[in-house]
C-alpha cells in the first residue's frame, strides 16, 4: 500500500526516489528547465540542442527529414516517429510518462502507440478550456470578472456596434478571436474602417470577446489545480511588444518577477482569482499546471481576467526557479504529483500563504530575443549558452558554460540559452534565445531599462549572419530550422 | 561492356559485417535517391515501423538487426522499412519453362549505375535462400529453399500509391511461404506500392504470375511469363521503349513452339529482342537469371559468361 505524502519534505524525498521515467519533449527543455535536478529520472527530449551537447539531462536525436513544422505539436509529433527518440525511451525501460508544453490528438494517439502516458489533462479538454469564449465563461461562473465584454458572432460593423451598444461597451472595442496568442487574433477597433481591416478575421470565426477597450497592463500567474486545493504562485509582470525584443505588436517577450511588482491589494486580488478559476477548473474536469493573465486597468486599479492557458508556458522558468519554489518545491513537482496518484496531503492554504510572502519572492527577469528586422540570413557566428558577464561600460562577454540559470550570481551576470545556432537561419519572428538575470529589467514605468538594452545589444552582437544568397546549400529540410514560437 | 565486373556474392546466416560492408557502399547512392524528391509525405520511422509489424512480422528481427548495423539512424530504418519508397521503374522479361523439367529464367533490365549487383545467400529465419539483392534487402529474383522461385517485372503504369516496395514483398515470400499457393496469399494480403508483375514457381511445379497494383485486387494468370504491361498498355511511352509486346508475343510464341528446347529458350534471352542494350535509357539487360528449384541453383548469364550458385553455397564472384 502506497504511504500518503503528508508534507513538503515527504514530497521532495518521493521525487528524489522516484523511479518511473518522465520525459519532458519539447522543442527546447526552456519550459521545465531544471525540473530534473528535482525528480530523478526526469529527462528532456528536444528538437533544439540550446547545450551543445553538455546538458547531460537533454537528449537530441540527429534531424531527419521532415515536413515544415507548423508548431510545436508539429515538433513534438515528429520527435516521437524518430527512430532514435523511441530507441532512447524504450532502452531506457520502465512505464514511462511524459509532459510537453504542447501537444495535440496525434500526440496522444503517438504515446498511445509507444506506451507513453500523458501526464496532462486530454487535449480535447485543454482545447475546450483554452478557448478564450470558454474562459470567460468559467471565469464568470467562478467569480472571476473580465474585462466588460459581450460575447457573439459578428456579422458586420453594423452588427458590432448593435451588440456593443446593447453591452453598454462603448465605440472604442477590442475583439479577440476564441484561439490564438501573442496579440496574432486581438484586434483594437474604434471605427469601421479598423474594422474592415480585420473583417475577414472576425466574420465567420464563431463566437468572438467584444470588450470594452480600457488602459490595461498585463500580468502573468502560475498555478496547479490538485485534489488538496489550487496552489498558486507569484504574480509576475509581463514584458509585451517591445520592438527590440520582437517584431509583433502585443506579443510576449518576457517577465519579470519579485515581490512587489504590484500592490498588496492587486497581489491579494489576483491570488484570490487564481485559487477560484483553479477550483473551477477542476470542476470541469482539468489538473494540473495552468497560467491565468490578469489584465490592471490602469484608471481604476481594477483586476480582470485576460485569458488561460491550460499548460506550462513560458513563464513557467520564473515561477520555477523563485525562492519560494527553492525552498518548498517548484510548482511543477505538484503537478507532477496530481498526475501520479500518488496520494498526498497538504494544506494548501499554509503552503499558497507562505508562498505570498515577499521574503519568498526574490527578484529575477527573462527577456525572450527574437531576430526583429526584416530579414533572412544564414547564421555563422552565435552566442553559446551559459553565463554571461557585463562590464561597468556596458560590454558583454561570455564567462562560462553552465546550465543551471541560479549560477546567476548578480545583476552583472545573465543566463543566456540560446535558441538558433550556427547553421540556423534567421528570419523576422525568428526566436534567437532567452537572456535571464537577477533584478529588473523594466522601469517603475513598465519600459525597458538601461541595463536590459544593454544585454539585448550585448548579446545580439554575437550574432553573424550572412546572406541567404551567399549561404551553403543546405538540404531543404532545414530551411525551417527554429521556426516556431517558444510561447 | 563487361557489367558482370559489378557483382558479388555474400554468405551471412544472420546478418553481420558483410551486410554491413553493403550498407556502407551503398547507403549514400540510396539515401540521394531516397531523399531526391523531398520528404513531402513520406512516412515516418514509427509508421513504417507500425506497417511492417502489420504486413510483416516475422521480418522485424532482421529489420531491427540490419537498423542496429545501419547504425541505428532514422533516415535508413524509414529507407530500410521499404514502406512507400521513391517510385521507381525498371523493365525485366521472365517466363516459367515447364515442357520438361520447370525452370524460371528471368531478364534484369534497367540502368547500369543503378544496378546493385549483389548475390545474397541467407538464412535469417531459418530457411536458405538466395537472391539477386535490391535495396540492401530486399529482392529482385530468388530462391529459397523449399524451391520456391520469385521474380518481379515493373507492370507499366505510373500509378503510386501506399504500400511497400516489392522487393520487400518478394524477400518476405521467400522467408516466410513454401509454395506457389502460399505467395499468392501474401501478395493478395500485402499492398504494394507500385504494379508489378510477379512470376512464380515452385517445387512442385505449379506456377503462374500475378499482377500486383496498389489500387487493384491482384489477378493470378495462369501463364507464367511476364514483361511490362497489365493485361492493356497504360503507359504507351514505356511500353514503346521497352518493346513490351514484342517481348511478350516473343515469349508466348518461344514457349509454345514443338521446337523450342530448354537450351534454345535459355538462349533466347541473351539475344533480341529479350536482351536489351538501351543502357543508357535505362531499360539495358544487366544479367540474366536461371533458377532451377530440382537442382537448389541460380545461375546468372550474360552472352559470354555464367556465374553458378547453389542454395548451400556462395560462389563469390564471376570471373573476368
Amino acid at each position: 500500500m502506497t504511504t500518503t505524502l503528508r508534507n513538503i519534505s515527504e514530497i521532495r524525498r518521493y521525487f528524489h526516489r522516484n523511479e518511473t521515467p518522465i520525459y519532458f519533449i519539447s522543442a527546447t527543455n526552456f519550459n521545465l528547465l531544471g525540473i530534473n535536478e528535482w525528480v530523478r529520472n526526469f529527462h528532456y527530449i528536444n528538437y533544439i540542442d540550446c547545450f551543445d551537447g553538455r546538458h547531460p539531462a537533454v537528449f537530441v536525436p540527429s534531424e531527419t527529414p521532415h515536413r515544415e513544422f507548423e508548431s510545436i505539436e508539429d515538433i513534438n509529433n515528429y520527435l516521437l516517429q524518430h527512430k532514435e527518440v523511441i530507441d532512447y525511451i524504450k532502452k531506457r525501460g520502465g512505464d514511462p510518462k511524459t509532459v510537453f508544453l504542447m501537444f495535440d490528438e496525434e500526440t496522444e494517439q503517438l504515446c498511445q502507440e509507444l506506451g507513453l502516458e500523458v501526464w496532462f489533462p486530454k487535449a480535447a479538454l485543454r482545447q475546450r478550456v483554452d478557448n478564450k469564449i470558454e474562459t470567460v465563461r468559467i471565469g464568470n461562473r467562478a467569480g472571476v470578472p473580465s474585462i466588460p465584454n459581450t460575447l457573439s458572432e459578428v456579422y458586420s460593423y453594423a452588427h458590432l456596434c448593435e451588440l456593443a451598444d446593447d453591452a453598454g461597451l462603448g465605440r472604442d472595442l477590442v475583439l479577440q478571436t476564441a484561439y490564438g496568442d501573442s496579440g496574432h487574433t486581438t484586434f483594437f477597433i474604434a471605427n469601421e474602417q479598423e474594422f474592415n481591416r480585420y473583417a475577414d478575421q472576425i466574420i465567420g470565426e464563431g463566437e468572438v470577446k467584444i470588450m470594452k477597450r480600457l488602459k490595461v497592463r498585463g500580468s502573468a500567474i502560475e498555478a496547479c489545480t490538485t485534489k488538496n486545493g489550487t496552489i498558486v504562485g507569484p504574480l509576475m509582470t509581463e514584458l509585451v511588444g517591445f520592438k527590440e525584443l520582437t517584431p509583433y505588436k502585443g506579443g510576449w517577450c518576457g517577465n519579470e518577477i519579485f515581490a512587489n511588482a504590484f500592490t498588496q491589494a492587486i497581489r491579494d486580488q489576483a491570488r484570490d482569482y487564481t485559487f477560484k478559476f483553479g477550483e473551477a477548473l477542476r470542476e470541469e474536469g482539468y489538473r494540473g499546471y495552468f497560467e491565468l493573465d490578469f489584465l490592471i486597468d490602469q484608471d481604476s486599479g481594477q483586476l480582470y481576467l485576460g485569458e488561460l492557458n491550460p499548460r506550462v508556458t513560458g513563464a513557467s522558468s520564473m515561477t520555477n526557479h523563485a525562492a519560494f519554489a527553492h525552498a518548498d518545491a517548484p510548482l511543477f513537482l505538484f503537478h507532477l504529483l496530481e498526475m501520479s496518484d500518488i496520494p498526498f496531503e497538504l494544506d494548501i492554504a499554509e503552503l499558497n500563504e507562505r508562498w505570498a510572502h515577499p521574503d519568498n519572492v526574490d527578484s529575477w527577469s527573462q527577456l525572450v530575443m527574437k531576430h526583429t528586422k526584416d530579414s533572412v540570413g544564414y547564421i555563422t557566428q552565435a552566442p553559446e549558452s551559459g553565463i554571461w558577464h557585463m562590464d561597468e561600460q556596458g560590454q558583454v562577454t561570455y564567462s562560462r558554460f553552465d546550465y543551471h540559470r541560479r549560477a546567476v550570481e548578480t545583476e552583472q551576470e545573465a543566463f543566456y540559452l540560446r535558441i538558433s545556432g550556427i547553421g540556423d537561419y534567421h528570419y523576422e519572428g525568428a526566436d534567437l534565445g532567452i537572456l535571464i538575470t537577477r533584478g529588473r529589467l523594466m522601469d517603475d514605468n513598465f519600459e525597458l531599462n538601461e541595463r536590459a538594452r544593454a544585454w539585448i545589444k550585448g548579446i545580439e552582437q554575437y550574432y553573424q549572419a550572412i546572406p541567404l544568397e551567399t549561404a551553403p546549400t543546405q538540404p531543404a529540410y532545414n530551411l525551417d530550422a527554429g521556426a516556431f514560437k517558444i510561447l | 561492356m563487361k557489367l558482370q565486373h559489378g557483382f558479388h556474392a555474400m554468405h551471412e546466416a544472420w546478418p553481420d559485417a558483410q551486410w554491413q560492408a553493403l550498407f556502407n557502399r551503398a547507403w549514400p547512392a540510396y539515401q540521394r535517391w531516397f531523399l531526391r524528391n523531398g520528404i513531402g509525405q513520406q512516412p515516418s520511422y514509427l509508421q513504417s515501423l507500425r506497417q511492417l509489424r502489420a504486413y510483416m512480422p516475422e521480418l522485424l528481427p532482421v529489420y531491427e538487426r540490419l537498423c542496429e548495423l545501419a547504425g541505428g539512424g532514422d533516415t535508413a530504418a524509414r529507407f530500410l522499412s521499404m514502406y512507400c519508397p521513391p517510385p521507381y521503374y525498371v523493365s525485366c522479361s521472365q517466363a516459367v519453362w515447364t515442357k520438361t523439367t520447370p525452370f524460371l529464367i528471368r531478364n534484369y533490365d534497367y540502368h547500369p549505375a543503378l544496378l546493385e549487383g549483389t548475390v545474397i545467400h541467407s538464412s535469417w529465419l531459418g530457411k536458405p535462400v538466395v537472391a539477386s539483392g535490391d535495396c540492401l534487402w530486399g529482392v529482385l529474383d530468388g530462391m529459397n529453399s523449399a524451391g520456391l522461385v520469385v521474380s518481379l517485372a515493373f507492370g507499366g503504369r505510373k500509378l503510386v500509391g501506399i504500400g511497400f516496395g516489392i522487393p520487400l514483398i518478394l524477400r518476405y515470400i521467400l522467408e516466410t511461404c513454401r509454395d506457389v499457393a502460399d505467395a499468392v496469399a501474401v501478395l493478395r494480403h500485402i499492398p504494394s506500392h507500385m504494379a508489378y508483375n510477379i512470376t512464380l514457381l515452385d517445387g512442385l511445379g505449379e506456377s503462374c504470375t500475378v499482377l500486383v497494383a496498389p489500387d487493384r485486387q491482384i489477378q493470378v494468370n495462369p501463364l507464367a511469363i511476364a514483361t511490362n504491361h497489365q493485361q492493356s498498355i497504360e503507359w504507351t511511352q514505356h511500353a514503346l521503349a521497352t518493346a513490351t509486346l514484342e517481348r511478350e508475343s516473343f515469349l508466348i510464341h518461344s514457349l509454345a513452339s514443338a521446337e523450342q528446347t530448354a537450351e534454345q529458350f535459355i538462349h533466347s534471352f541473351l539475344q533480341p529482342p529479350l536482351y536489351s542494350t538501351q543502357y543508357a535509357r535505362g531499360f539495358g539487360t544487366l544479367y540474366t537469371a536461371l533458377y532451377r528449384p530440382d537442382k537448389g541453383s541460380m545461375t546468372l548469364l550474360w552472352p559470354h559468361r555464367t556465374w553458378q550458385q547453389y542454395l548451400a553455397a556462395a560462389n563469390p564472384a564471376p570471373e573476368g
